[in-house]
């Protein structure tokens, strides 16, 4: 009987597998083109001159980054060159420190310290630009990177990474840029305590 | 015994060897939830997981390999090809991985520059080892399939088996290149990167484990291999027809574009399917048998597989696999919970099997049989059961109360982690863990003393018919 | 999820999460069940596993019903729940035939 015979399922396995991997393909080429900088979901890396919001857009039923009037970082905007070599600088800080083996990056990596997704937004930065007596948010983030273990506000502490300052500066360029990446809504409702009936 | 199968024997004690330094790294990863400061300046919690982490797949790695350098002279006829390089090259491995280690305790990171990354640390979950690392295990890699398919293709007759395996060789070498280059993007850096963690372990690793799962139940239950060649492919066709789209479901938030919710969620959710299919196999095969063999540790490591694979994988991927779900699951401990039971069900069990049946041949055993084994079975499986379950519990609390409700601010993911059911998880998770840290080393000694000690062979039932 | 659709309160999401949990767990539960009955042959098997199996439909049914899921993943549902009845004695009749023609007795 057909069915009995391997040899079936083996063309049945062939096909499948064919099949799949070229839709994959397919599906590929596209979204490599949406997620590359200035693709349809990720921004060109001279976002981070701009003010970076996060809400619900109704149409779509879900929440998306906003990118709003001119707001460079430390009041000096950069050309794309300068960006982009902020952002590479940036992940490979990221890299160098393994990161992502505390943290997660849109939900990846290791849960033992916060998401980093949209931390450029999080509001507990007042109080670190408080401790720090930094005269704003991403000098407040350099002063902590640099000395994390100095400004800790939880018994849980983050470690001194011998982190300096132009690698503090990448890094919260890398941030921000991150924050205004289209993930289709996750984290949802950011900031937002929501009240469960 | 054959050149292969020695060095099979060398790969399989090297897998249980860092199968232990899982273990204790998983503990000492366990042991920063409860105390903060553990080591704190010393040695942190990502150290801790990276070695926990990069050990998972060295281990399993080594397993498979040795599994395969077990089977590969009996399917082919003859010695693999090229096993004199393989010989040396499992050396160069093991002493890659100890300088690795040592480098990720004592210099732990470097500056922000390329070097780094070449000599130090590539800070990529799974495939931190710096690159000069990453090479060598490309190598051992290169050379492993070139011992699979070189002798496929010089033998007169190559087994649906080897086919299959071989084929399955190709994609798997060529996914770990992954592992080199550093994407500023990472959006684009993520994409890549689950094409090498999912198509390994929902892929590649899963026809890998098929074949060898394959090789062993005809050995163990003495299955045709017309029967056994049958389901593989059976197999390969529905966890790959699943599993390819299927890895769409790491594709929902990364920036990706949105149709992945729905073709990724899609293909996820029939994953759970060969795998029902697995467990009533499992069935049919422990009836037939009465569960008996002249080797029941060997089996009842191999129905392990099945069951764990099916809860593990299936039922524990399923709560959070749908976009609309895994919104408030992603990234947290639920994802952990998952992560360990499927793990440990679709691919430690198998390994553990191959290495009950490897060493009855290897001491010429007639009958393996024991109280050690069954002790460390319990323990072991007990304590992963426990392990999952604790860390359910916290990875419920925190999608609920940090995503769902607490609007996953930093002051969120504070508050939860403080929660006291959350706190609990962690607390039983380690309890849980020592539990499983006494079933290793159980199934340590009693692999070492195995044809070892008069009491292995001892008046066992009588073999099935 | 789909474009238009808004996200789902923290309760239904918990309990739609732990219902499909349930879900495949009661259908790994009756493929056991089904295994043990045609293995010993057993009607009181048989009749646990059937109603395992029907377990699984009320569950199906429930997050049909009750869960704020599109229904384009209530579909997905349902169709799942008529494969994974399927599934076990499908695979049995298989395991049998081609046991069979290797001198198996079950």
């Amino acid at each position: 009987m057909q069915y009995e015979d391997p040899i079936f399922w083996r063309a049945g396995a062939i096909a499948t597998t064919v099949v799949m991997a070229v839709v994959l393909g397919f599906l590929t080429i596209d979204s490599v083109a949406i997620i590359a900088p200035g693709g349809s979901h990720v921004p060109e890396y001279t976002v981070i001159n701009r003010h970076i919001g996060y809400a619900n857009d109704p149409k779509l039923g879900r929440d998306m980054p906003i990118i709003g009037k001119d707001e460079p970082l430390f009041g000096k905007a950069v050309d794309a060159a300068e960006a982009e070599r902020l952002i590479v600088k940036g992940k490979l800080v990221i890299q160098s420190r393994a990161c992502i083996d505390c943290h997660t990056f849109m939900g990846n990596g290791a849960y033992f310290a916060p998401d980093l997704t949209k931390a450029w937004l999080d509001p507990a930065w007042a109080v670190w630009q408080a401790i720090t007596g930094a005269d704003s948010k991403e000098a407040a983030m350099v002063a902590f990177l640099m000395e994390p273990e100095k400004y800790a506000t939880w018994e849980r502490k983050m470690p001194n990474l011998g982190i300096s300052r132009e690698e503090a500066v990448a890094t919260v360029a890398y941030l921000k840029w991150m924050s205004a990446i289209d993930t289709n809504g996750f984290p949802i409702h950011f900031g937002q305590i929501t009240v469960s009936h | 015994m054959s050149r292969s199968q020695r060095l099979a024997i060398k790969y399989l004690t090297a897998a249980i060897a860092f199968f232990g330094v899982m273990t204790l790294s998983g503990l000492l990863s366990a042991i920063y939830y409860i105390n903060p400061d553990f080591l704190f300046g010393l040695l942190h919690f990502n150290i801790a997981k990276i070695l926990h982490i990069d050990t998972l797949i060295i281990w399993l790695v080594m397993g498979f390999m040795g599994a395969i350098y077990w089977f590969l002279p009996e399917e082919f006829g003859r010695e693999p090809v090229g096993i004199w390089v393989a010989e040396i090259l499992f050396w160069v491995f093991v002493a890659a991985v100890l300088v690795v280690a040592a480098i990720f305790v004592l210099i732990q990171w470097g500056p922000g520059t390329e070097s780094t990354l070449w000599l130090v640390q590539q800070g990529r979950k799974y495939v931190e080892a710096p690159r000069w690392a990453a090479i060598g295990v490309a190598l051992v890699l290169l050379v492993f399939a070139w011992n699979v398919v070189g002798t496929a293709l010089k033998a007169k007759h190559v087994t649906g088996i080897m086919a299959v395996l071989s084929v399955n060789m190709v994609p798997l070498v060529l996914l770990y290149f992954i592992a080199f280059p550093a994407i500023p993007d990472m959006a684009a850096d993520l994409y890549w990167w689950w094409w090498l963690v999912h198509l390994w372990v929902e892929a590649t690793w899963e026809i890998l484990i098929g074949c060898i799962m394959a090789l062993a139940v005809m050995q163990l239950l003495g299955t045709s291999r017309r029967i056994v060649e049958g389901w593989l492919y059976i197999e390969v066709m529905l966890v790959l027809g699943t599993g390819i789209l299927g890895l769409g479901h790491h594709y929902f938030w990364i920036g990706t574009p949105d149709y992945w919710l729905g073709i990724g969620g899609f293909f996820s959710a029939l994953e759970p399917l060969p795998l029902l299919g697995m467990v009533v196999h499992a069935v049919y095969d422990a009836g037939t048998h009465r569960m008996k063999t002249t080797n029941r540790p060997a089996f009842y490591w191999t129905l392990a597989e099945a069951f764990g694979n099916f809860l593990g994988g299936g039922v524990f991927g399923f709560m959070i696999t749908l976009p609309q779900l895994n919104l408030f699951a992603h990234g947290t401990q639920w994802t952990v919970s998952h992560g360990h039971f499927a793990f440990w069900g679709a691919y430690a069990c198998g390994v553990i099997s191959v290495c009950y049946l490897a060493l009855q041949k290897a001491r010429d055993q007639a009958v393996v049989e024991g109280r050690a084994w069954m002790l460390s079975f319990s323990l072991l499986n007990f304590g992963l059961l426990g392990m999952v379950g604790s860390l359910l519990v916290s990875g419920i609390v925190q999608a609920f109360f940090e995503r769902a409700i607490g609007g996953s601010t930093l002051d969120a993911f504070i508050a939860v982690q403080g929660n006291p059911w959350f706190m609990l998880g962690m607390y039983a998770r380690l309890g849980f863990g020592i539990i499983f840290a006494a079933g290793y080393v159980t199934l340590v000694w009693d692999l070492a003393m195995l044809g070892r000690r008069a009491a292995t062979v001892l008046a066992a039932p009588a073999p099935a018919e | 999820m789909s474009r238009g659709g808004a996200a789902m309160s923290a309760g239904a999401f918990l309990a739609t999460s732990l219902l499909l949990g349930a879900f495949v767990l009661c259908a790994g539960v009756y493929g056991l069940l089904y295994g043990a009955a045609r293995l010993r042959q057993s009607v009181g098997l048989l009749r646990l596993a059937v109603l395992a199996c029907g377990v699984l439909c009320l569950i199906a049914a429930t997050v049909v019903v009750v869960t704020p899921l599109e229904t384009v993943w209530k579909a997905v549902i349902v169709a799942s729940t008529l494969a994974y009845c399927a599934i076990p004695p499908v695979t049995w009749r298989y395991l049998q035939r081609t046991h069979r023609d290797h001198g198996a007795n079950i």
